[in-house]
């Protein structure tokens, strides 16, 4: 991994690795054991936080420092964080509620709102972030610790 | 102008740009599969036929073009962050354009007169040669934020192309100039149409959503590099024919023809083998169209190869491809947006205790399924009608009721979401008060847009973000 795509390479693995947890959740969600489904739910939920969290305490800010201009959009990506956060406590409570129909259908908006969300942090924000802040870039993203 | 995050703002479509020509297009597939009930033996005979013209362009002109020119209206800025100038104007003047010009090429093709042919030629060739311009401007503007926008000019160039051809065409059918050669450049025009404005916008938006809908790995890069210069090279050197000797054209068309079916070929066997990988299991409405665009387009290409007629090859493309395609996007992105807007909505006025009903609650599975069920039933028919003419027609009754289905489902779609979006405003439950309440309201704000700085790094890739990321409607635009 080069220094100057360390947050583009980390993070877009970062999406596919929560992409791939909620394909599988959305496949338990037809199952009948729904406390598992809650518990790999919880799973699925904790990685997307985790993802979030960092995005939004250990990237943004820097970003937002070296370069005033990507203030918008980091905005922007906090919004669509809380649109999605949204989303995924409702799938939480389908889960909990053992409704597979509401469940079936929050994961595919989830999904669609998702896959938007991160064309549009792949194909802009990370690159800018990668440029931004160079070497400091390889050093944040390592603490995502994927 | 676009450094500001207000004017950003404006520059997302407002919801009813696309969906005024998402909810109109259906018509048209309506009455192309009514025309083929009616008269099914002479579509199926040549395609020369008046019948057959007149199902060609109400798919083409008044299906297939305003449903990729709508999508593009939301993915150009969304995916792309290429916002579309004058957006407003110019989808409603494309979308009654082309409106029109379906309807009265239609009209004209089927004996409604010299008159209806030329001024509906002319309302189509404006609509597309309108769009194709403001999105070669919007696409010369960007600062490829993105990286695979490479395609859309390509597309748009071939629309122009498309369009200027149609209007010398019908021009000379009137007899107002002389063009040597016409059913040749009817070649040109139709491969121009076909595999320039529909194949290479289908090609390049199939590499931005087939990984996005369905959790697939990207397509390889030599593909999403080199495929569609290379197809829009090859029709470059189709539009030479006319000029060449008989024998020659003859020939070299040929060579041309086979080039761009083994593209297509390879791009549809290259998606096929994506979605064979992908992550996400659901085999949902839109992965059957799928799967029946690309089979339909690779019998296509076998006939082709075999060399079967162009009226088999035809039905193929524009049904199997032309309609079923865009079909099974509008089942997912139809839904989506409304989805989106409502939660913007949610989120703008703060109200996060109402529930809002989920993409499967505004279109839900079964009857899309069914409505994949009726279109591939009817092509499988209208195919069958090659062999045994009656089932022709049966095909295209079913066909119709497949566009109708689509038309009731999407009308449906959007009732629900005003429905959601009225109950939104006046603060009672949406559309599922059993489920009402919510645990967790805890973010009811918006986020303040902030101002933002002038240093020209980055100032392109923050600009295409800005766009991208401006999903949030303001309150005026869908009520």
């Amino acid at each position: 991994m080069s220094a100057s795509s360390a947050i583009t390479d980390t993070l877009t693995a970062d999406h596919r690795r929560c992409d791939r947890l909620l394909a599988a959740v959305e496949v338990s969600g037809r199952a009948v054991d729904w406390s598992q489904v809650a518990r790999e739910t919880d799973a699925f939920r904790a990685a997307m936080e985790r993802h979030f969290v960092f995005e939004e305490e250990v990237l943004f800010p820097p970003l937002e420092n070296v370069s005033p201009l990507s203030a918008g959009p980091t905005e922007m990506m906090r919004q669509q964080h809380t649109q999605i956060r949204q989303l995924l406590a409702d799938l939480g409570e389908a889960a909990s509620a053992g409704d597979a129909a509401e469940y079936a259908g929050l994961g595919e908006t989830l999904h669609f709102m998702i896959q938007q969300h991160n064309a549009q942090e792949e194909g802009m924000l990370y690159p800018l972030a990668d440029r931004a802040l160079g070497e400091e870039g390889a050093r944040l993203a390592a603490r995502l610790g994927i | 102008m676009i450094a500001t995050a207000g004017l950003s703002l404006e520059q997302a479509p407002p919801l009813n740009l696309p969906l005024r020509l998402f909810l109109t297009a259906p018509l048209f597939a309506i009455a192309a599969g009514v025309l083929l009930m009616l008269d099914a033996d002479a579509v199926l005979a040549t395609r020369w036929s008046p019948t057959a013209l007149a199902a060609t362009h109400l798919i083409t002109v008044g299906f297939l073009g305003p449903v990729m020119i709508g999508a593009l209206l939301q993915m150009l800025p969304v995916l792309g962050g290429v916002p579309l100038p004058v957006v407003r104007p110019v989808a409603i003047s494309v979308h009654l354009l082309l409106g029109l010009g379906a309807g009265l090429l239609a009209a004209g093709f089927l004996g409604g007169g010299a008159t209806a042919l030329a001024s509906g030629a002319m309302a189509a060739g404006l609509g597309f040669a309108l769009f194709a311009i403001v999105m070669l401007v919007a696409l010369g503007r960007a600062c490829g934020g993105s990286a695979n926008l490479h395609g859309f000019p390509l597309a748009g160039l071939a629309l122009l192309i498309t369009s200027g051809l149609g209007l010398l065409l019908t021009l000379a059918l009137l007899g107002r100039v002389a063009v040597p050669r016409l059913l040749d450049w009817v070649q040109v025009h139709v491969a121009w149409g076909l595999f320039g404005w529909v194949g290479l916008l289908i090609l390049t938006v199939s590499v931005q959503v087939v990984p996005l809908f369905h959790v697939t790995p990207a397509y390889p890069r030599w593909l999403t590099r080199a495929l569609a210069p290379n197809l829009f090279l090859v029709l470059c050197a189709l539009t030479t024919l006319p000029f060449l000797a008989p024998a020659v054209a003859t020939l070299a068309g040929r060579v041309a023809q086979d080039a761009l079916a083994l593209g297509f070929a390879l791009f549809a066997l290259i998606t096929l083998s994506l979605q064979v990988r992908r992550v996400r299991a659901q085999i949902d409405a839109t992965l059957l169209h799928w799967w029946i665009a690309m089979g339909a387009l690779l019998a296509a290409v076998l006939g082709w190869l075999l060399g079967t007629t162009t009226e088999r090859i035809g039905v193929w493309l524009l049904i199997g491809v032309g309609v079923g395609l865009p079909s099974g996007m509008l089942l997912k992105i139809v839904p989506f947006l409304c989805w989106l807007h409502l939660q913007s909505h949610q989120i703008v006025l703060g109200k996060l205790r109402v529930r809002i009903p989920h993409m499967q609650r505004l279109l839900p599975n079964d009857p899309a399924r069914v409505q994949v069920a009726l279109h591939g039933a009817g092509l499988l028919l209208l195919s069958t009608g090659f062999v045994y003419p009656p089932a022709a027609h049966a095909g295209g009754a079913l066909l119709a009721l497949a566009a109708l289905w689509l038309l009731g489902l999407l009308t449906l779609t959007t009732l629900r979401y005003r429905r959601a979006l009225r109950a939104l405003i006046d603060g009672a439950p949406a559309t599922n008060p059993d489920t009402g309440s919510r645990q967790d309201a805890a973010r009811a704000d918006t986020v303040p847009w902030r101002g933002r700085g002038e240093t020209p790094e980055d100032k392109c890739a923050n600009d295409a973000l800005s766009i991208a990321s401006s999903t949030l409607p303001r309150q005026r635009e869908s009520r």
